[in-house]
């Protein structure tokens, strides 16, 4: 299987040299090597540049509105459990509007995939302050410098529940593609969170700024909670000087799905609703 | 024979409990019973009330005024005394002092010594409420053994001596009564053995979806549509469907459309509130032409409102909801048999026409139970409208086209996991296969195509329906839960001499003119009764159908329209020839609230 086979006609409309590029092609290139077949793989966004990604890849697609891609893949999923679904949006999508679904998803531990295009900004509504823009940068609403202190996606996810918690950089784009692959194949829960400069929007965080600060975590105990979360920490505890990326935290637990009896035996998509028999609900309501 | 009664205490008491043994206690007897419960939005602290209203005619609503009150405690002497038909009877525990409330003339007292009938039955307190229902029962001369096994069943998953003891404890109540009530005009023996089922209309909702093949059911709690969550978990085994409580209703409609784009028939439940936050996705069902059922149960709004009590007022809301132009469809059920079908019917009209439909309801229909025969499951039928699971094969790299125009405004829908029907469901205006699109012209071919689907449904949506007299003087107009006093005022009317039929409807919208024109048209004097305060459904038929009933009676007090209210306005408007004010507003007449009792010096 070839990363072409899920390209689609239509061009792909994102900002020369965006982020989002790298990301997609990482992506499709996960899912060539893993052999997924296009019709049993589920895309699902929100809204935003990023969340635009399921037009542009050749399997299924939602696109939903803002903040909602993680509720809508979750019940795709929980409706037919054999699909591969993989959850996509921005960091306003993910860690503004549509956090709540991010905190209680990690709870459930549904076997889906979660890829945040983070680039620290909002890019399609042209250049607010995102959830993850640093302190002090200005942008067009926080013209004298961000105050509020940047969300902390990696330490939520780890301390939240998620049972693999991974950040990538599209600047790595074969340590991004194994990400993915890791991610898709993780029995629960998987979060990769992936700087993706916008090229557009944001003129600190750039490539040459990341290419400076970013390192691949290696040999890190992925089951140890607490180095993961130090591993977590690490850029904002170095000023920014060091960026770790790859997987932080790997643990297995039952996912949510494998819970329910009622789909033990075959997906709910595949269950017969003709002639549903109601008739032992009589007996307690006589 | 006819016996109202009233079984009152403080909030948390268990008072929802024992009215419901109650109510089932006359249901196995072979009677209509309705039980309608009152309650403040409090869990300890406020006053709750469950009248049991029991018939061997036809009787479908509660009514204001009873025979006797079963009084846990003092407040529920206070607040019901005055509803106590003459030769009535109020029975409380003589530990309480009630010396301090003037009784109506008429009306007897009997003080049980509670407790010291249960220590003599070696109980213990919490076998109150057993006890005083024993006293209800034993009133009527009703038989001990249908108590035993109310009782049996309700505790039975607590074991076998708990069952003993309730038995034991409520025989003593029994006969403590049977020695002391001396003539009361009620004695109501079981009159059927045809088992009949006890249930609310949300419960029917929740079973009649079941039945009409729904998989997926994701809620949010919230007062008064939890009983739909409630029982659907409590089942979900069961019946082999998926429940999910998720962190907001925001996340609830979202689940629904996702489980809907993978196939399964999928349905949200909530109140106003609940349903605001609702709202964005709901536009994304019609948009992606996602079919979703949302069962919308009405409390008083704006905003919290008052949480326990009941109105129609979100009617116009769950019409307009969400951005932009798009279609809808609102069932409106009238009894719990029609909550039950319109339960399991909704997802044929989602799915035939792949858009939102909206089960409107309200705590009155909601959360009151009724007796009624087993559901008619032969009138379910399961339409799916057009699906596809086998597809030739695309080009490389090309999209089914999930959205082609089509003249009926329906194209058919394929799920993942089928070969070949690679497709993005999508919130964007897109093209055939759903991709994004701005185009002016695909955007109007969308927009007409989606709305085209207006045509079948009004061929296909039935008719209200007229009850009562084919040709009467006066036609009450209603919707909704609001069939049920209505049909019981027709009753009421006859008696004074006044033909009166009435018209019901269950399908709001959309409406169709010609019927519904005709019909209003062939009627006399027409009086439409809406639990709101600016007569929503009215509107709406001035709007769509070019129709104005000649008077409109309102009521926005908390409680809906009881049948001894419409017949006195309808009343009214007779001996006044139907001259007068188009527009009347009613209102409960005493003003005891159960939020605060001690505003009442309790």
């Amino acid at each position: 299987m070839d990363s072409k086979d899920f390209d689609v006609k239509e061009k792909i409309q994102w900002c020369p040299g965006c982020g989002n590029f790298g990301l997609i092609a990482a992506l499709k290139g996960a899912m060539a090597d893993l052999e997924l077949k296009q019709h049993e793989t589920v895309v699902v966004s929100g809204i935003g540049c990023s969340s635009k990604l399921p037009h542009y890849v050749d399997t299924y697609g939602f696109e939903s509105i803002h903040g909602r891609g993680l509720p809508v893949a979750s019940a795709i999923k929980l409706s037919n459990h054999n699909l591969d679904v993989v959850s996509v949006g921005g960091d306003g999508d993910g860690y503004g509007i549509g956090v709540q679904h991010f905190i209680h998803i990690m709870r459930r531990n549904y076997n889906l995939t979660y890829i945040v295009h983070n680039n620290q900004i909002y890019g399609l509504t042209t250049g607010q302050a995102s959830p993850t823009t640093m302190l002090g940068a200005k942008t067009k609403t926080t013209p004298w410098g961000v105050v509020e202190e940047p969300f902390k996606p990696l330490t939520v996810a780890i301390n939240g529940g998620a049972t693999f918690v991974a950040r990538g950089y599209v600047g790595d784009p074969v340590h991004l593609k194994e990400l993915f692959k890791q991610a898709i194949e993780h029995k629960g829960f998987a979060f990769v969170d992936v700087f993706q400069p916008c090229v557009t929007f944001n003129k600190i965080n750039t490539y040459p700024w990341f290419q400076k600060r970013v390192y691949k975590l290696e040999n890190n105990d992925v089951t140890d909670k607490w180095a993961a979360l130090k591993n977590a920490a690490e850029d904002e505890e170095t000023n920014f000087e060091k960026v770790p990326i790859g997987v932080f935290y790997k643990v297995e637990k039952p996912t949510y799905e494998s819970t329910l009896p009622q789909i033990k035996d075959k997906p709910m998509v595949e269950q017969d609703i003709e002639n549903v028999d109601i008739s032992e609900a009589y007996n307690e309501l006589e | 024979m006819d016996f109202i009664c009233k079984i009152a205490g403080q909030a948390g008491a268990g008072v929802m409990v024992t009215g419901r043994m109650m109510a089932k206690c006359f249901t196995r007897g072979g009677y209509n019973v309705v039980g309608y419960p009152e309650y403040p939005s409090l869990v300890r602290g406020g006053h709750n009330v469950v009248e049991v209203a029991v018939s061997d005619k036809d009787l479908r609503s509660p009514r204001q005024r009873c025979h006797a009150v079963i009084a846990l405690n003092k407040d529920a002497v206070f607040y019901h005394k005055d509803t106590v038909e003459k030769e009535g009877i109020i029975i409380y525990d003589s530990a309480l002092d009630i010396s301090e409330f003037k009784i109506p003339k008429g009306v007897r007292t009997i003080p049980v010594p509670l407790m010291e009938l249960i220590e003599k039955a070696n109980g213990n307190v919490k076998m109150k409420n057993t006890v005083a229902l024993a006293t209800a029962l034993a009133l009527v001369n009703y038989p001990f053994e249908m108590l035993a096994g109310v009782i049996g069943d309700e505790f039975g998953r607590k074991g076998a001596e708990i069952v003993e003891k309730n038995i034991a404890a409520a025989k003593e109540g029994y006969e403590y009564i049977i020695s002391q009530s001396g003539e009361f005009p009620h004695r109501l023996k079981p009159i059927s053995e045809k088992r009949k089922i006890l249930i609310a209309g949300n419960e029917a909702v929740a079973l009649g979806a079941v039945k009409g093949g729904m998989k997926f059911y994701s809620a949010y709690p919230m007062t008064p549509a939890s009983s739909i969550l409630h029982y659907l978990f409590a089942h979900e085994r069961k019946f082999n469907i998926l429940v999910k409580q998720t962190e907001d209703e925001i996340a609830a409609m979202n689940y629904t459309v996702g489980a809907s784009f993978a196939g399964l028939r999928s349905m949200t439940g909530t109140s106003g509130g609940g349903f605001a936050l609702m709202v964005e996705a709901l536009g994304m069902a019609a948009l992606a032409e996602a079919p979703i059922v949302a069962a919308l149960v009405q409390r008083v709004g704006p905003s919290t409102g008052m949480p326990t009590w009941t109105e129609q007022a979100d009617l116009r809301f769950a019409l307009h909801a969400s951005q932009g132009d798009f279609l809808r469809v609102i069932l409106a059920p009238g009894d719990v048999e029609e909550s039950f079908q319109l339960g399991a019917e909704s997802f044929n009209w989602a799915e035939k026409y792949q858009l939102p439909v909206i089960i409107i309801s309200d705590k009155f229909l909601g959360e009151t139970f009724f007796s009624c025969e087993r559901f008619d499951e032969s009138k379910v039928k399961i339409e799916r409208g057009k699906i596809v699971d086998k597809l030739p094969k695309l080009e490389p790299n090309t999209r089914y086209k999930r959205y082609a125009l089509s003249k009926d405004g329906v194209s058919p829908r394929v799920f993942p996991g089928t070969p070949n029907g690679m497709h993005v469901g999508t919130s964007y205006e897109h093209d055939e296969s759903g991709f994004s699109s701005e185009s002016f012209i695909m955007r109007t071919k969308q927009v007409d195509k989606r709305a085209a689907k207006i045509k079948g449904l009004l061929k296909e949506l039935p008719a209200p329906k007229i009850y009562g007299p084919k040709s009467a003087d006066v036609t009450i107009m209603c919707w909704g839960s609001h069939k049920l006093p209505a049909l019981d005022a027709l009753a009421m009317l006859e008696e004074k001499g006044i033909k009166a039929n009435a018209m019901h409807f269950c399908y709001l919208y959309p409406l169709d003119k010609d019927k519904i024109s005709k019909l209003v048209g062939s009627c006399n004097k027409t009086v439409m009764i809406e639990n709101n305060s600016t007569g929503q459904f009215t509107g709406m038929l001035k709007e769509y159908c070019d129709v104005k009933p000649d008077f409109l009676i309102l009521k926005y007090d908390g409680r809906q329209f009881f049948a001894e209210q419409i017949t006195e306005q309808i009343e009214k408007l007779a001996k006044a020839k139907f001259k007068g004010d188009a527009e009347i507003r009613i209102c409960e007449k005493e003003d005891l609230e159960y939020y605060n009792p001690q505003r009442h010096g309790l």
